[in-house]
């Protein structure tokens, strides 16, 4: 018999994957099922913590760019 | 249709590589209770018929029988005074007060009218979180509001009109009374009188709120009389005639600030809106950082961070390009028809405002259900086809036997049925 998973599709690069199953490892509060490189299922009642804790993380390793310019 | 029709003679009736489209409007209408697919057994064969209550009413509207005044009854007393112009005025100036409360709360107080919409709308802009009362005294707009905000005219007077009959219970309305008053509102005739002495009740208790949006106007002097405005008249109309609707009513509204396109954008995201209307710079200040306000125009920039924050607020890129292409200064459209049609806005810019939403938006999120642990390939194939045929399905992966569809019912029906046979 199949089973069905409520759950939320969360398509994305591979490195933002990576970095997804980077904090997940801690605790395996969010990841329900890895499906391949770039799509995996997350629990429902987790996805804004998880976007949080994603934007944190992008924050460490990116420059913001440079936006000057005269007006 | 008076007798339920065998599936397998409407089968007949499509054509064979047609079956996808015919599993999806199937799906549709039963999912709209317009029609019942009885469940598949091994003794009967599927039926599919319409249900009782569309019937009857179908046949009675067809018919034109019954008392329903589903069209409204035309006042027959003629009336004085009351012309379009009037008419648009109002609606204009109730909507506008509307949208003015919204964007104050993020406007800098850049105006304080004692005038606004009435409490009853101000909380119904609060239920519906548009607004949330802050600690000051004044109130803050929210994500909904700022999308609300950049929407056309149409789909803001549904989103409010929603929001109404969200909250009808509260106000002691009944919610399937509202919606049949709202659509036998959009079918009456713009400037024409109407009755208040047919309706019932609880519709003339609804009058009293349409006021308040500027949907329906009563004159002062007799009170028997509404008379619907453009609003109104184009809430039920389709896609096409609500364009040529909301230009007219952008035209009734471009009468308070002089022209109607305004905006000029240039290809170092530059930004000159001719404009004075507080409510048009309070939009603006949404997504563009303004530098120098003159008194009949502002000049700015569209830049990263002003895109970015823009988005954090839950404003998509092709809500400010639609704003900004809708809005566009004669003299873009003038340079875009004299290169033969080619873009109103500069393609760098509207490149790099998506480009500025894709940075940020790094997954795509889609929630639903994942099938997996099916028995054998047959039952995974099945499954995934008839998922598919549905329009539910949005990732399969064959190897694993696993599909991710955005809603089961229908499914789960489907897969009790194959354990049948």
């Amino acid at each position: 018999m199949p089973r069905a998973i409520r759950g939320v599709l969360v398509e994305c690069d591979p490195s933002i994957k990576s970095i997804i199953v980077k904090i997940d490892s801690e605790e395996h509060a969010y990841i329900v099922e890895e499906l391949d490189d770039q799509t995996l299922v997350i629990k429902e009642n987790m996805m804004s913590m998880l976007k949080a804790r994603l934007e944190d993380a992008l924050k460490e390793t990116q420059q913001p760019a440079d936006d000057s310019g005269s007006d | 249709m008076s007798k339920p029709l065998p599936l397998t003679d409407l089968d007949l009736w499509v054509h064979p590589n047609s079956k996808r489209q015919k599993d999806q409007a199937l799906s549709l209408l039963s999912r709209l209770h317009i029609v019942t697919i009885t469940a598949p057994s091994r003794e009967e064969p599927q039926v599919v018929s319409l249900t009782k209550n569309f019937r009857s009413a179908l046949q009675l509207a067809l018919t034109g029988g019954g008392d329903h005044q589903s069209f409204g009854v035309p006042s027959s007393d003629v009336v004085e005074d009351v012309d379009l112009g009037l008419l648009d005025d109002y609606a204009r100036t109730q909507w506008e007060g509307i949208l003015h409360y919204v964007v104050n709360s993020v406007g800098d107080g850049m105006r304080h009218d004692s005038g606004g919409p009435t409490e009853a709308v101000k909380d119904l802009l609060q239920a519906g979180n548009l607004v949330t009362k802050g600690r000051h005294a004044n109130s803050g707009i929210t994500q909904a509001g700022f999308s609300f905000l950049l929407q056309e005219v149409n789909a803001q007077v549904w989103t409010l009109l929603l929001l109404w009959i969200e909250n009808a219970e509260k106000m002691e309305m009944d919610n399937v009374d509202v919606l049949s008053f709202l659509f036998m509102l959009g079918s009456l005739e713009l400037g024409r009188a109407y009755n208040t002495t047919t309706l019932t009740e609880s519709q003339q208790r609804m009058l009293g709120h349409l006021v308040d949006f500027g949907l329906v106007y009563i004159p002062p002097s007799t009170s028997t009389q509404f008379f619907p405005t453009r609003l109104a008249t184009t809430l039920t109309s389709d896609a096409s005639a609500l364009r040529s609707v909301s230009a007219g009513f952008d035209a009734a509204t471009s009468a308070a600030t002089g022209t109607k396109g305004f905006i000029i954008i240039e290809t170092n995201y530059r930004l000159y809106a001719y404009t004075s209307s507080p409510l048009q710079i309070a939009v603006l200040s949404l997504f563009t950082k303004l530098s120098t306000r003159y008194p009949n125009m502002v000049a700015g920039r569209v830049t990263r961070d002003s895109i970015r924050q823009a988005i954090s607020q839950g404003i998509t890129s092709d809500q400010i390009i639609s704003y900004l292409s809708t809005h566009a200064h004669p003299q873009l459209l003038k340079a875009s028809a004299a290169q033969g049609g080619g873009p109103v806005l500069p393609p760098t810019v509207v490149d790099q405002i998506r480009l500025w939403q894709i940075e940020n938006e790094r997954m795509k999120a889609t929630p639903g259900f994942l099938f997996r642990d099916f028995e054998n390939q047959k039952e995974y194939e099945g499954c995934s086809r008839y998922a598919d045929e549905i329009g539910v399905l949005i990732w399969k992966n064959d190897a694993k036997r696993m599909f991710f569809v955005t809603r089961h019912e229908q499914l789960r029906d489907y897969i009790k049925s194959r354990k049948v046979k």
